[in-house]
């Protein structure tokens, strides 16, 4: 009787692993659902442009919206949440890339003037996008922030994309200072490493 | 879903890019040293460590950074062949050139040190020991008035300017508008109606010396054979009166006219829209693969290769988007382009994962855009690049990265290798 039990404990127990198993190998990762319920909500959480009062700006702010949505902002400027992207702080940043030269966090566009782009003038945006040039002189990485491509955009529509910004709800969202590691070189030439994490309370 | 989070993917040159992150060392010694330092931390990321023009953002940049150690520079107040004066650098540093990548460094560093950065690029060529710039003599200028303006016009039609400006000085009519300079990087007829593009600025005084001067490497030439002082300062005027406005300055109908207008010429032209689209979209960034050093891979532009690990679910070689009918998007047809863009179905009706490829936000391209994307796409010269399919890593491995990602809430790391896995070799 008690071999029995013993057996069929085992049983069970390797059929449920062998079961567990079989559902993590069959169950797509992201593929259960069609596209569009990605892609949906980050393109609708894009803030309209509607409530602008001055029918040039209003135009200006719309090419901007396109090129923001279209451009992929959002795929890393946003802020992660405990379900996905939290859609309500559109450009909040705080996403997180843990690479071999530190630990980056994305920024706020916003145009919160304590935490984002309140305080930066057009002029330094712009340069950014066309540049990758920070305000302090400092030259960004192109691959972790693509200004290379985004430098290809018309001096009109970089303006209109900084119109777009400027109408964005503010959100106050401090966003951590980039940690650079102490050597920075040892894996030059190697397989470089990007992690995107979600906790981005602490960067360590 | 956290799936956004990873499409962190872009960034991966992060080892090497802490050399223009970090803060130098307190600058000492002469000029030179100085010069090094800053250069080091802020020029190296287009320039390149040698000054040849080739940092790992230069493939994506047009035009091109300028290639130091040639010594031969487009922005200059000196006779055509001749090497800049100090000023005429310090200039380009200070004012940065308008339409390029190059920002305005007055803001950003003091006159001493951009003082000192141009005595260190000066050491990277030669030429600037052995020769003495010839300073051109500019002529008695003439104030603008609808006389001049009009006698520039003859000029600009004596001249034939429109044969690479246009005739209207937008590109109407022109035989070509996109060129490579002497190094084969490809480079585009200036539009003469945004002054705010042309790189060395658009005072009548700088649009007077891109003529007198020329531009070397480039094919504009120097008009000092076959123009009086005269002719060349009325000519200036009249470029200067192509001028629009500019849309930031536009009142609502002139904005609508104007982006009408662009709607017009996108539906005209839709590989110059498609290429415009495919730049500013990022595709070149992945699709195609880079050395360890971070420099695109010769001649392989496009054509994919690129090892994407999206932990745990396998390694996604970036595809080919060249024209090439084995191996690139020669065979599929416009509708599953535009499927794989917007909605991340691969020709064979597999999944690909809401990141790298970041086709939730390209699912909002209007039909006009993705339509002109295909049209580009198509043009790119064919390099044949068989790239393999993804492959899935060892099963336990998988499957406890899966555990971790839906059980754990673990994001799926992305790791991003260098080299080509395709045909065409170079492979890591």
């Amino acid at each position: 009787m008690k071999k029995i039990l013993k057996w069929t404990a085992i049983a069970v127990l390797v059929l449920a692993v062998a079961g567990f198993s079989a559902f993590l190998y069959f169950i797509p990762p992201f593929f259960i659902a069609a596209p569009e319920t990605f892609s949906k909500p980050m393109v609708d959480a894009a803030p309209g442009v509607a409530d602008i009062k001055d029918p040039a700006e209003r135009m200006l702010a719309e090419r901007g919206k396109y090129l923001v949505v279209t451009g992929g902002c959002m795929g890393c400027h946003q802020t992660p949440g405990p379900q996905g992207p939290d859609m309500t702080k559109y450009l909040a940043g705080g996403m997180q890339f843990h690479t071999d030269a530190g630990t980056f966090v994305t920024k706020n566009l916003t145009p919160d003037t304590q935490t984002g782009l309140g305080g930066r003038t057009d002029e330094d945006v712009k340069r950014v996008l066309r540049c990758g040039v920070l305000p302090d002189g400092r030259v960004t990485m192109y691959r972790l922030m693509p200004w290379g491509s985004y430098s290809s955009w018309t001096d009109e529509d970089r303006h209109a994309v900084v119109v777009y910004l400027r109408h964005l709800p503010p959100v106050r969202h401090q966003i951590p200072d980039p940690v650079m590691q102490r050597t920075p070189f040892k894996t030059a030439g190697a397989m470089e490493e990007v992690y995107a994490g979600r906790d981005y309370s602490v960067v360590k | 879903m956290r799936y956004g989070s990873a499409i962190a993917a872009l960034a991966f040159a992060a080892a090497l890019g802490a050399s223009t992150y970090l803060r130098a060392a307190q600058p000492a010694g002469d000029a030179v040293t100085r010069g090094r330092a800053i250069y080091q931390e802020r020029c190296v990321e287009c320039h390149g460590v040698s000054g040849k023009g080739d940092g790992r953002a230069s493939a994506f940049l047009t035009p091109r950074p300028r290639d130091f150690a040639a010594g031969r520079y487009k922005i200059r107040s000196t006779e055509t062949g001749s090497i800049p004066t100090d000023d005429d650098l310090i200039q380009s540093v200070r004012q940065g050139l308008y339409g390029s990548a190059m920002p305005a460094w007055s803001t950003l560093l003091s006159d001493a040190q951009i003082r000192d950065v141009v005595v260190y690029i000066k050491t990277l060529s030669p030429r600037f020991m052995a020769e003495q710039p010839a300073v051109v003599s500019l002529g008695p200028q003439v104030p603008s008035s609808p006389e001049s303006v009009a006698r520039g016009q003859a000029v600009y039609e004596r001249m034939q300017c429109g044969k690479c400006h246009g005739s209207d000085g937008r590109g109407a009519n022109a035989v070509a508008t996109d060129f490579q300079d002497d190094w084969g990087q490809p480079l585009n007829a200036a539009n003469l109606a945004e002054p705010w593009t042309f790189h060395g600025g658009s005072t009548s005084r700088e649009i007077y010396l891109r003529f007198r001067t020329g531009m070397s490497g480039t094919p504009m030439p120097s008009f000092r054979e076959s123009a009086t002082d005269a002719e060349m300062w009325d000519l200036a005027n009249y470029v200067g009166s192509l001028a629009r406005k500019p849309v930031w300055s536009m009142s609502a109908d002139e904005l609508k006219a104007q982006y009408a207008s662009e709607e017009a010429g996108a539906k005209a032209d839709p590989v110059k829209r498609g290429k415009y689209l495919v730049d500013t979209h990022l595709c070149a960034i992945c699709h195609s693969p880079i050395d360890e050093q971070s420099h695109l891979l010769r001649g392989m532009y496009m054509a994919g290769g690129q090892v994407m690990r999206v932990v745990p679910f396998g390694d996604y070689p970036t595809a080919n988007l060249t024209s090439d009918k084995a191996t690139g998007l020669g065979n599929w047809s416009d509708d599953e382009i535009k499927r794989a863009v917007t909605r991340g179905i691969m020709r064979d009706g597999t999944r690909m994962p809401p990141y790298p490829m970041d086709w939730t936000a390209f699912s909002a391209l209007t039909p006009d855009d993705l339509n002109a994307m295909v049209a580009y796409l198509r043009s790119i010269p064919p390099v044949s690049n068989n790239v393999p399919p993804p492959t899935r890593p060892f099963l336990p491995i998988y499957l406890w990265g899966k555990f971790k990602m839906l059980m754990l809430q673990v994001d799926p790391p992305i790791v991003i290798f260098p080299g080509n896995v395709g045909s065409a070799g170079g492979s890591r």
